[in-house]
């Protein structure tokens, strides 16, 4: 009987660290970054803002990366010869927010205004990014690159809005301020009967994506280096 | 500090008849009209140069290239798109370390980011690629873009001069800027003494000498794959020789060979017989009765006294009939064709004792038949006559060797000499197909005692091709050696000599001593019948030996002949108790 009980408590210990390694498996996979300090909902564990602001940078770092490869692709594939990008003078949604347009301007804004005008743009491709993981996968014949990567920007869009929003907490406490974004209306465009002008509002959305992302990555990392570093970096 | 500048080419504006009215447009989103480049000069020709008031990241730009009202080309963009950075600058290099051969040179190359491009405070983003070549060489090699300012660079050549140069581009982007200034690096200095050509190039030679090598390999098989040569080359590992003679030799008759190997064989030696044909008589040496039957006859038969078997058959061949069964000096002499005893010559020692015996017994009733019908047959003249007959003799000698220890007889036999001028022995004829066994008559007065040594072997009969645990003897020899050996106790079936008048003499007449030595008393009384030429056997006491159809015995012919064939010794002794 010993044995056996010895038998049953090696398999359970055993069963707990291979589930042990495997939720470590999902978790590394889903996270691009580390896992955070704090366990969440406890109170008064505070991860540092430069943590924050590592995560954050890196999480839009890769958005903007994904976004990039995703534009090409899908340019690639069902943008040639159709002449997308003469026509994509069009304006994203989110324009109506003025962001810097140059670095100086960058530098120049207030790191309040600057981060409350990332949490804009974030919270504006909320909606987007939402419709555009439905939408994308009923275009034809659509490679699972694309509806991957569409997935994984809007998963990991709406953790930077949350990282950001808990660095506005901690930068500027106790400052709702006005909830400004853009809300899109795009969605129509997006189901439209006559696929070329379906597929030109694929284009013109990812095009834009990219842009913002590209956008936010650099905020970010200026402010980061302006807020962590004291621009030093 | 964005800037950026459009380049266009001339193209078809050769037609045109004034090139320099060329305008370039451009229009911010926002604008509602096209404006005029602000700067055609800075950027060279043909160019429109936008400084950083200008320049608005993420904005989208279209441009257009004019002439008057006619457009020639338009294009929209947004500046974070057209991103192509300086070159890095401030190349050098550093030694990782030098492989065991001293031909190999790992090396780490720094650089610095361009300095318009604000790569510190993550403003851009740059990948940088490496490019390296040989100095002698045209084509660079590429590795793969790296976001780091430094790389390694790994077997490098010792020897060798190399040029390293590199580009950077924005991450996201496809294009790259310009090439920064290419570094030289130099090996040649301190690799004087290492001068290894170590490129190797694709090993012809060897390609070429291993498959002549093949070639000539699988021109030998071919070559040799006749059988003669094949024979010499290759010669055949001999089958394991065991104790007497290749059956297959047998099989194909080839006596002289098989002759050859008993010659050769030690065991043998007191058996070999000369190419005299063994006569009727064979001298048995009385002189030593007691010496030599010790251990009567009985029970040498009795005891496996395999060892013996083999050397007690031989019996001198004499042409007076004297021979002396199981003389230690007796000379080695070839087993011929001419022996009588072809059993000896010839034995297969491959058989079983099963098998002899059950030949002996199938010999038995055949010859039964066989005795019965040819006794009035010419042919039977001529079967005897064919004493010579080596073919038939084998299955005899079979059947005679299957006879059991004799050796023990043979001493006895060589002793008494004397008494025998009988025909004791009974010479092999022939052996007939059926493995009956054909033996020529004899001279009637036998004296049944002949104190047969144990070794029975008539004149060159018998000789015993013994087989490794049974001692031939021909028919005769055995009875003559029963005979004899009766007298000491061995067993008197031989003697009974019920020898039939049958010209065949069968094996089963050669009742093996020892099997009841009280018998033999009894019959040792018998011994002064006349003993007929041949006696049948009766009974196969195996592995003992035989029990002759002795006149007193009941000869269950029936049921022998039922089942010739074979009659196993499981039936024979049910037949005799």
């Amino acid at each position: 009987m010993i044995t056996t009980m010895n038998n049953k408590g090696a398999s359970l210990k055993g069963v707990l660290l291979v589930f042990l390694l495997i939720s470590n498996m999902f978790l590394t996979k889903k996270s691009v970054t580390s896992l955070p300090i704090c366990p969440s909902g406890s109170v008064n564990c505070q991860v540092s803002l430069g943590e924050l602001f590592d995560r954050a940078v890196k999480l839009s770092h890769y958005i903007h990366f994904l976004s990039s490869e995703m534009f090409n692709e899908f340019d690639e594939r069902y943008a040639q010869g159709r002449g997308f990008i003469t026509k994509a003078v069009n304006g994203c949604h989110t324009a109506s927010l003025t962001t810097p347009e140059d670095k100086e301007q960058a530098q120049q804004i207030h790191h309040e205004d600057l981060l409350n005008l990332v949490l804009g743009v974030l919270r504006s491709w909320n909606d987007p990014l939402l419709h555009l993981v439905t939408e994308v996968q009923r275009i034809k014949e659509a490679p699972n690159t694309i509806l991957w990567k569409a997935a994984e920007i809007e998963e990991q869009n709406k953790r930077l809005l949350e990282g950001m929003e808990k660095i506005v907490g901690r930068v500027q406490p106790g400052d709702t301020g006005n909830e400004v974004y853009s809300r899109w209306s795009g969605l129509p465009s997006l189901q439209l009967a006559d696929e070329d002008s379906r597929l030109f509002a694929f284009y013109n959305l990812l095009h834009c994506l990219r842009r913002d992302s590209h956008k936010i990555d650099n905020y970010l990392k200026l402010l980061k280096c302006r807020l962590i570093h004291d621009s030093n970096c | 500090m964005e800037t950026f500048s459009c380049h266009w080419t001339d193209g078809d504006v050769h037609n045109h008849t004034a090139p320099r009215t060329m305008q370039l447009l451009y229009m911010k989103r926002g604008d509602e009209e096209w404006k005029e480049c602000p700067d055609y000069v800075t950027a060279g020709e043909n160019s429109c140069y936008f400084n950083t008031s200008y320049t608005s990241v993420w904005i989208p730009y279209c441009v257009k290239l004019a002439n008057e009202n006619k457009v020639f080309d338009e294009k929209c963009f947004s500046v974070d798109e057209i991103v192509l950075p300086d070159p890095p600058i401030n190349l050098n290099w550093t030694l990782l370390n030098i492989s065991l051969t001293g031909i190999h040179v790992d090396i780490q190359v720094r650089w610095e980011p361009p300095p318009t491009a604000d790569v510190r405070k993550g403003w851009v983003t740059l990948e940088y690629e490496l490019q390296y070549k040989e100095v002698n060489e045209t084509k660079w090699k590429e590795l793969e873009p790296v976001c780091s300012t430094t790389v390694p660079l790994y077997s490098l050549k010792m020897g060798r001069d190399y040029e390293i140069r590199i580009r950077s581009r924005q991450r996201t982007s496809e294009k790259f800027g310009e090439f920064s200034e290419t570094l030289s690096v130099s090996f040649s200095m301190a690799s004087e003494a290492v001068l290894c050509a170590e490129e190797i190039q694709f090993p012809w030679l060897f390609i070429v000498i291993f498959g002549t090598c093949g070639l000539v390999v699988v021109m030998f098989l071919i070559l040799f794959s006749k059988q003669r040569l094949k024979m010499l080359i290759l010669p055949p590992i001999p089958a394991p020789k065991i104790k007497g003679i290749d059956p297959d030799l047998l099989k194909k008759g080839k006596l002289e060979e098989v002759n050859s190997i008993l010659a050769s064989h030690d065991s043998y030696k007191p058996q070999l017989y000369n190419d005299d044909l063994w006569v009727e008589f064979i001298e048995l040496d009385i002189d030593d009765p007691d010496e030599k039957t010790e251990g009567s006859d009985t029970d040498r038969l009795l005891s496996d006294a395999h060892m013996k078997s083999h050397s007690c058959l031989g019996v001198k061949d004499d042409d007076s009939g004297r021979a002396s069964c199981c003389e230690p000096d007796m000379p080695e002499t070839d087993f011929s064709a001419s022996d009588t005893c072809d059993g000896t010559s010839d034995t297969d020692q491959s058989k079983k004792i099963s098998e002899k015996e059950e030949t002996l017994l199938c010999l038995d009733q055949k010859d039964n038949n066989k005795s019965f019908t040819n006794l009035d047959d010419p042919a039977n003249q001529q079967l005897i006559s064919q004493s010579e007959d080596n073919q038939s003799r084998p299955p005899f000698a079979d059947s005679i060797e299957s006879l059991s220890p004799v050796p023990p007889v043979r001493t006895q036999l060589s002793n008494q000499s004397s008494v025998t001028n009988i025909d004791f022995y009974a010479q092999v004829s022939d052996i007939t197909p059926a493995g009956s066994v054909v033996l020529s008559p004899g001279q009637k007065n036998k004296t049944g005692r002949a104190q047969c040594e144990a070794h029975t072997e008539p004149a060159a009969q018998c000789q015993s091709n013994f087989t490794m645990d049974n001692a031939y003897f021909c028919e005769a020899d055995v009875k003559k050696c029963i005979a004899v050996t009766s007298h000491e106790e061995v067993e008197p079936h031989v003697q009974d000599q019920s020898f039939n008048e049958d010209t065949y003499f069968t094996t089963e007449s050669l009742t093996t001593t020892a099997v009841n030595p009280s018998t033999a008393a009894e019959e040792a009384s018998s011994s002064e019948m006349p003993v007929p030429d041949y006696t049948s056997i009766h009974i196969v006491h195996s592995p003992q030996g035989l029990v002759l159809n002795a006149t007193a015995l009941p000869v269950p012919d029936k049921e022998f002949m039922v089942s010739c064939g074979y009659v196993s010794t499981d039936q024979l002794n049910k037949i005799m108790p």
